[in-house]
């Protein structure tokens, strides 16, 4: 299995997470979503286009963002997300989820070195 | 006379103005959504590919089946996703070709795409929002159709009796269309299917477009099940659950408003829905108003322009024909003193009873007891109510009496004796031919042969029942 089909698989799941904490700091349209996950994990995380889009929409369903289109600073119409307060209570508890999972997917894995 | 009709055009003509008015107002209402405010009008970037995106995004649109908004929403903003992605890889030395076939690749499989957006906007909370929106919306509609078929369907009869005015003024013969040879009301029937059809047709389309809207659902999809829904639902209140006077006439058009209820919610369906302002709707009420008021003048110019006044029909000594049903009982076979007085009792529920009683017999005035029905019947039997069909009695020439063109009564009860009293029930409400009836009391009598005791009781019963009560009534 290829690094990338790893990571993508490891993806699978963090990316509400991932959409939520980046759209926490301002509103966002997609493509800036997807650029400023990459910025944000140094390269590591490349979300999937193809699901980025979906994650958005259902979050959106759920009531977690708040889509409007607008001018964007320079060029067209542009589909910006606003993370709502519901989407606050969303993240919180998705961060916190992570952080047991990946500290029990780390002593897991310190475990089977050892 | 003239001043009258001048009035009435304006009147109409008023009305026509105004609902035409109204109609422009909510076309102008929806034009006005314009560039900006409908996402399919929105001005987009597109990458200079257009073919190839174009292609794969129609692939993806057609896998979602959302209603038109959402998807032209999606494309957009796919479009712009695609324009900064193919940007950024032409920069970073991708030729144009690369760029954008390496940009779509990122976004995956159109189906798969198109498939994960669908189950992202078509959660099962839409589902429950656009199934209520739909049903108050269809509530709505019909409010709204209702009320525009009504006015309508005024304004086809003020042209149909002006017509008719005028062509009978003019010596042609003009068909009665408001109750057939029967007397059953074929014009009350026609209307109500008309004002019906209406009020589904625009009930329905505004459930599609509601609950397309709301619960995400593919128009297509949406208008299937309104259009089923809609011919059970107006199917079986039309056929069975309106009740009244039918006629085969309206049993024929009854099937138009569950027809209409599917056409109404397939019909350019991709269309959105217009937009009413408040505006339209004043200028709508507006002309139902004139609409009424034009109602009243029609009235009073049909009284003032014939010029009629209510004459009674001079009728000489009428014969009744009571002796085609039968003759009548010899009075030496009736003990002396004895009357037979009659009586139609209308039930709660709508049907007839007829009741036929002997008054009391008393033979001997010292005596107080009057004689029992059963001693006075005694050489009597096989006694029986006869209801006959009678000559309307709302033809002002119509001949008088049991109509002599039947051979035999329509319906026959048997006589019961209660105390002093003969009872039957009879339902002339579930009959299509018993509008007009006459009921008699005939016993056989000690020569073997049929007599009638009194020359009976005469009623007007219309058909009250749904249509399909209509079509399988006994006759």
């Amino acid at each position: 299995m290829t690094q990338g089909k790893i990571r993508a698989q490891l993806l699978k799941g963090t990316t509400t997470l991932l959409v939520l904490t980046v759209l926490r700091e301002g509103e966002l349209y997609g493509y800036e979503i997807a650029q400023r996950i990459r910025e944000r994990s140094g390269g590591a995380f490349v979300p999937s286009e193809g699901a980025l889009y979906p994650a958005l929409h259902a979050l959106e369903s759920a009531g977690a963002l708040q889509a409007s289109w607008r001018d964007g600073d320079r060029g067209p119409r542009r589909r910006y997300y606003k993370i709502t307060s519901s989407g606050l209570g969303l993240l919180e508890q998705h961060a916190q989820e992570w952080a047991a999972f990946s500290q029990g997917m780390g002593l897991a894995v310190e475990g089977a070195k050892r | 006379m003239t001043v009258n009709l001048i009035t009435l055009v304006a009147f109409v003509g008023g009305f026509l103005g105004l609902i035409a008015l109204a109609v422009a107002l909510v076309r102008r209402g929806e034009l006005h959504l314009g560039p900006g405010q409908r996402p399919d009008d929105r001005i987009v970037q597109q990458p200079d590919d257009a073919e190839s995106v174009d292609t794969y995004l129609d692939r993806m649109a057609v896998e979602m089946r959302l209603p038109a908004g959402d998807t032209a929403d999606i494309r957009a903003e796919l479009l712009d996703h695609l324009a900064d992605s193919i940007a950024a890889l032409e920069s970073e030395g991708f030729d144009h070709q690369a760029a954008v076939r390496e940009a779509l690749g990122r976004l995956g499989p159109p189906v798969e795409l198109g498939r994960q957006l669908r189950a992202a906007h078509q959660t099962t909370g839409r589902l429950f929002a656009g199934a209520g929106g739909g049903v108050l919306a269809a509530g709505g509609g019909f409010f709204l159709g209702y009320i525009g078929a009504a006015a309508a369907g005024f304004v086809v009869i003020l042209v149909i009796a002006l017509a008719g005015s005028l062509l009978s003024r003019l010596g042609v013969p003009v068909p009665n269309l408001s109750t057939d040879p029967n007397g059953s009301a074929i014009g009350n029937g026609l209307y109500l299917a008309f004002v019906l059809a209406g009020a589904a047709a625009v009930s329905m389309r505004f459930a599609v477009r509601v609950s397309a809207g709301l619960g995400r659902r593919s128009p297509r999809g949406a208008a299937v099940f309104w259009a089923v829904a809609g011919i059970v639902v107006f199917g079986t209140w039309v056929i069975f659950g309106i009740r009244g006077q039918q006629s085969w006439v309206g049993a024929a058009v009854a099937p138009a408003v569950p027809v209409a209820a599917a056409l109404g919610a397939l019909y350019r369906i991709d269309r959105p829905m217009p937009h009413v302002g408040r505006w339209a709707l004043v200028v709508a009420v507006a002309a139902i108003v004139i609409l009424e008021l034009g109602i009243g003048l029609v009235s009073s110019v049909a009284i003032t322009s014939s010029g009629a006044t209510v004459e009674p029909v001079a009728v000489s000594q009428p014969d009744f024909h009571f002796d085609h049903a039968a003759p009548i009982a010899p009075a030496e076979w009736l003990p002396a003193g004895a009357t037979l007085a009659d009586d139609y009792v209308e039930s709660p529920d709508g049907a007839g009873q007829a009741s036929s009683y002997f008054l009391a017999v008393h033979p001997d005035k010292a005596s107080p007891d009057p004689i029992p029905l059963t001693q006075i019947l005694a050489s009597w039997h096989d006694l029986r109510f006869e209801a006959w069909h009678a000559y309307p009695n709302w033809a002002p020439d119509s001949p008088i009496g049991v109509d002599t063109s039947y051979p035999s009564p329509f319906v026959i009860e048997p006589a019961i004796i209660q105390g002093d009293r003969l009872d039957a029930d009879f339902h002339f409400q579930r009959l299509r031919d018993g509008r007009d009836w006459w009921f008699v009391v005939t016993g056989v009598g000690p020569d073997g042969h049929r007599y009638r005791f009194s020359n009976g009781h005469k009623g007007w019963t219309p058909f009250n029942g749904s249509v399909w009560d209509w079509i399988t009534a006994p006759q």
